[in-house]
């Protein structure tokens, strides 16, 4: 009798401590999430100020580069502008981690670009070989994910791989989309290494700041979230034929876009007024060399589709938009300089207004409010 | 997860496509070999390459119309003049462009010279 009390006394208390030791582990969870949210917060306040930063010294050291173009400084200028442009993938990298933002570029861009841009974010990306140009281009909200992510496979490739070895990128079109395929030939990585991987890759995986290990390691963490946010997957468990990883990238259709020709706008077809300058044969030779776009010696030819007149000329902060400009010469070609020695006077009045809208729109293009409206 | 409440970049990012990238990380050239005033031409019988860069096509597009300077081309492409300067330097060697240095400006002719012909002309005719 007393037996059974006290048996049941034991179970009861057995209940008990479980209960609390429940309690306890919820408590301590329920701590963990609210110091990793609490971290998250404030590291991605943080990197938002320093990406802010970074892209205000890019804009910057660009002006500069274009100022000291002809200057020895140029050299300085381009190393610095590399630092910062891998500063700026490392401060994006955190953020992404922090659940924070990337910044959107406004506008598509051509998966070559955006492989380049890639390249420059990693220290050795002279060792980076781009073997395939394609004719595909990246939606808008795409283009700085897909950069980083793919900075983060090359700074790995160049990390595990001896210095004088090259990092091969190619771009295959499949029925599903876009690969990107970069090889490296380094050490490859072991069973276990790759399971890692594969794990962090995987979307169902959630991004911990507390938990990338001493020293910290974020590259496929931060992949892993990036792809799992915009539909995109990206896998490491296959081997380079140079012995090394090879990571692809698989960029699903919806991330794609078909390229457009660059815009051509008015003011390109006004500024290269002289056609019969352009002996035939050459715009054949710049048409045979994979360029695809109308000559500038062709100013009625069908206007791009593209051209999007609604699209503002200047930017935000104020900056005239790049555009392409068709060329202004008022040099004529060797070839035609022989066959006509001596210009007739309409000629000459023909090349003096060219040289003089020239000129002007030059002078135009410093004055950002009024670039590409000319009407002529 | 949506990801239309993006925000966009504040202000306009700069090139996507950085300089240092587009010159693979080489060394600014020796001023000796091109000057801001060099004219430079599309090739007549351009050689068969591997694709080339879009930065390369656009100079080679730029140049397709006559001669052109290295200053102008920067100008048109807004990109530095000594990343300019490498650019052409390469499609030169690969034979896509042609340059040519620019026309001497007149040297001045020696004071004592022209002293001395004036001499020799009055002398004879004066």
């Amino acid at each position: 009798m007393k037996i059974a009390e006290l048996r049941k006394e034991k179970v009861e208390l057995k209940q008990h401590y479980a209960n609390l030791e429940d309690h306890y582990a919820e408590a301590v969870e329920e701590a963990k999430d609210r110091a990793e949210e609490a971290t998250k917060t404030t590291l991605k306040a943080a990197m938002r100020t320093l990406q802010g930063l970074a892209s205000e010294q890019q804009l910057a050291i660009s002006k500069l580069q274009e100022t000291y173009g002809e200057h020895k400084i140029l050299q300085d200028l381009l190393d610095i502008d590399h630092m910062n442009s891998q500063f700026a993938r490392r401060a994006q990298s955190i953020a992404v981690l922090c659940d924070g933002w990337l910044g959107r570029r406004r506008q598509d861009a051509s998966l070559y670009d955006v492989v380049r841009s890639a390249k420059g974010r990693i220290r050795h990306f002279t060792r980076v070989e781009i073997r395939s140009q394609s004719h595909f281009g990246i939606v808008s909200r795409a283009v700085e994910p897909v950069a980083l992510v793919l900075a983060e496979l090359l700074d790995n490739a160049t990390s595990y791989s001896a210095p004088e070895t090259v990092i091969e990128i190619n771009i295959r079109p499949v029925p599903k989309g876009v690969c990107i395929v970069v090889d490296d030939a380094g050490v490859g990585m072991n069973e276990e290494e790759k399971a890692r991987a594969a794990r962090l890759l995987s979307s169902e995986n959630s991004a911990s700041v507390s938990s990338l290990g001493n020293p910290p390691q974020f590259g496929f963490t931060v992949i892993g979230v990036l792809a799992a946010r915009y539909g995109f997957s990206v896998s490491v468990d296959s081997t380079s034929p140079y012995g090394g990883v090879r990571a692809v990238v698989l960029l699903p259709d919806d991330l794609l876009t078909s390229l457009h020709e660059p815009e051509e706008s008015p003011a390109v077809a006004a500024s290269t007024p002289l056609p019969p300058e352009n002996p035939p044969g050459q715009t054949a030779d710049v048409a045979s060399r994979g360029y695809r776009g109308p000559v500038p010696s062709a100013p009625a030819a069908p206007p791009a589709p593209a051209a999007a007149p609604a699209e503002p000329e200047t930017t935000a902060g104020g900056l005239p938009k790049r555009r392409r400009r068709g060329a202004i010469s008022i040099v004529p070609a060797e070839a035609e300089n022989d066959r006509t020695p001596a210009r007739d006077s309409a000629k000459a009045a023909s090349v003096m207004g060219a040289f003089q809208r020239g000129t002007q729109s030059g002078r135009r293009s410093t004055n950002a409010s009024s670039e590409g409206h000319e009407v002529q | 997860m949506t990801t239309d409440d993006e925000p966009e970049l504040e202000q306009e990012a700069a090139e996507l496509v950085r300089p240092y990238v587009i010159t693979n990380g080489r060394d600014l050239l020796d001023d000796q070999q091109f000057s801001l005033i060099t004219l430079v031409t599309v090739h007549p019988e351009p050689p068969r390459t591997k694709p080339l860069d879009p930065e390369r096509l656009g100079v080679l597009d730029l140049c397709s119309g006559g001669f052109l300077s290295i200053a102008e081309i920067a100008g048109h492409t807004r990109l530095p003049v000594g990343v300019v300067k490498i650019l052409v330097s390469d499609l030169v060697h690969e034979g896509h462009l042609c340059s040519r240095a620019p026309v001497p400006s007149a040297q001045l002719v020696d004071r004592q010279i022209l002293e001395e012909v004036l001499n020799g002309l009055q002398a004879r005719f004066g």
